[in-house]
């Protein structure tokens, strides 16, 4: 699979949680990528580990969105 | 005709192109010969206690039949006593009064040394000094040049001392010998130097003769290291000149040196920061009518921008040299292969292939004619194929917009940091 594949079905699956309104609680980034934990009140902890480069860049994009938002409130 | 005229530090000469402290410059015949050709200004072979030279001395790297792609040295500063060198520095600035003549200086890191040799250049009429903290060999055995460059301390003090003495400005020339040139250019500065130049040379062995075993070049079976420079080492010099232009602590002007060969590369160095240039090895390579050609470039480049004075392009590209971690991540480029220009010679396809990313295809049009398409999903933007390719406007390097506004590598980290410490209040 190429990276851009496999950065698509990272790039789903994080859409996928948060659509599902969990917010992401804590990145751990390591040698293999980036552990992001997913967490919804009263739900079950999720893990997500992202590889690609593409999807590192991804979450983190979402992330900054939102700060930028919440600034600029 | 745009104004050429240059300012370094209250130094005024004609036109930003100086000849840097080297053999071109070694004597009065010399000087005067190339102010004839158009030269704004000259650094004068470095005076010092007149020295003893080996020979040979010199050895070029040639690369792939482009002749003294690197140039090296094992030449000391000047070997001619500093009396003849004075009258002759008197004689030209009578001559040429508008043109600047810098003494280049090396003494010992006493007070005493560098107060006595001031004085007694600044006599015969020189428009500013020129400290040698660079030469890396040879007399940095004797401490002096590069290894006195290399310790901020020293460059400090002997400024101080120089300045203690000097009514004109003192320029401070920085060794690239070093891990981070803005810490002895900083040093400078608190020693109170009115400018800085870079680069001396870079320490070299230009090469091992591989039938004979012996260095290039060699004195009788032996060799030493010595001093890179020319067009090998642009990169380099132009690097510590933006490093120091773009350092806040280093506020005097900057005269940039180094693999200088046309007026393109002064005016680079310009607009990273430097007020004016000096040049070496292009001249010992084409001789000194090689400013005509660089005067005429440099002119025809401001007229063309509407630019009145050469002055107004220093620093103009400070602003846009920054660090690593303020470079947006979410830029994105990738290449478009022009199919009607390409020669289907391969060679962005073996490099993309064997050393990047795999993503140049080869294909068939409809006439069954190979053609090459880059998937651009999965190309980086690296440019390797379109520095390979041997074709001018076959390969281009597209922008494509992103979906995410700009974000730098500190801007990720930063958020991530607020994610460990709100635990989910940023969650998208
Ligand atoms: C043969 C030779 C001798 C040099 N001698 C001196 C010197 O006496 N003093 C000095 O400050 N720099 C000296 N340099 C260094 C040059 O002034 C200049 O800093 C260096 O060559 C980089 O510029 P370039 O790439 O245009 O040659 C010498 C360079 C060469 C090639
Ligand atoms: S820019 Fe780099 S990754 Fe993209 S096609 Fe060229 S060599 Fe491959
Ligand atoms: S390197 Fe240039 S000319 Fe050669 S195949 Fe690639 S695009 Fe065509």
């Amino acid at each position: 699979m190429s990276d851009y594949q496999e950065y698509l079905l990272e790039r789903e699956k994080i859409d996928h949680w948060l659509d599902k309104g969990y917010m992401i609680t804590d990145v751990t980034e390591n040698l293999s990528g980036a552990e992001l934990t997913l967490k919804k009140p009263e739900n079950d902890l999720e893990k997500l580990l992202i590889k690609t480069a593409d999807g590192r860049k991804y979450f983190s994009n979402l992330l900054f969105q939102k700060k930028e938002e919440l600034e600029s409130r | 005709m745009a104004d050429l005229r240059s300012n370094l530090a209250g130094i005024q000469s004609p036109n930003p192109f100086w000849l840097a402290s080297a053999p071109p410059t070694n004597s009065g015949y010399q000087v005067q010969r190339a102010f004839e050709a158009g030269w704004g200004g000259a650094v004068w072979k470095t005076l010092g206690d007149p020295i003893l030279n080996v020979s040979s001395r010199f050895a070029a790297v040639s690369f792939n039949g482009q002749r003294v792609a690197g140039f090296n040295n094992i030449e000391l500063i000047t070997d001619r006593p500093l009396e003849v060198n004075l009258k002759e520095i008197y004689e030209t600035k009578k001559m040429y009064p508008d043109h600047a003549i810098i003494a280049s200086l090396m003494v010992e890191p006493k007070q005493e040394k560098w107060h006595e040799i001031v004085k007694r250049v600044e006599e015969v009429g020189v428009d500013g000094l020129e400290l040698n903290f660079g030469c890396p060999h040879g007399m940095a055995e004797r401490g002096m040049g590069s290894a006195s460059g290399q310790v901020p301390e020293l460059v400090e003090k002997q400024t101080f001392w120089a300045k203690e003495a000097a009514e004109t400005p003192v320029i401070v020339k920085l060794t690239p010998n070093i891990t981070d040139i803005t810490a002895t250019a900083e040093a400078a500065v608190r020693g109170g130097a009115d400018a800085v130049s870079m680069i001396n040379t870079i320490n070299s062995l230009a090469g091992v003769d591989i039938d004979t075993w012996n260095t290039i070049p060699h004195v009788g079976g032996k060799g030493a290291h010595g001093g890179y420079c020319g067009p090998a080492v642009k990169p380099i010099a132009l690097n510590m000149v933006g490093e120091c232009a773009r350092s806040p602590r280093i506020n005097v002007p900057i005269s940039g040196i180094g693999g200088i060969s046309n007026w393109q590369n002064a005016v680079e160095f310009m607009l990273m920061g430097a007020s004016n240039v000096q040049i070496c090895t292009a001249a010992m390579h084409h001789g000194f009518r090689i400013v005509e050609d660089m005067i005429d470039g440099l002119n025809n480049y401001l007229d063309e921008k509407e630019i009145p004075s050469v002055q107004e392009l220093v620093g103009k590209s400070v602003p846009k040299y920054s660090d690593w971690g303020n470079l947006d991540l979410n830029y994105k480029i990738v290449a478009r292969i022009n199919n009607d220009v390409c020669i289907n010679c391969n060679k962005c396809h073996i490099a993309c292939e064997d050393t990047s990313h795999q993503c140049i295809d080869m294909l068939k049009d409809g006439q069954g004619n190979p053609i090459l398409k880059v998937r651009e999903e999965d190309c980086v933007g690296c440019n390797l194929c379109s520095i390979v390719c041997p074709v001018e406007g076959a390969i281009d390097m597209v922008e494509l917009e992103s979906e995410h506004p700009p974000m730098t590598w500190n801007d990720r980290q930063a958020v991530l940091g607020l994610v460990q410490e709100k635990k989910g209040n940023l969650t998208p």
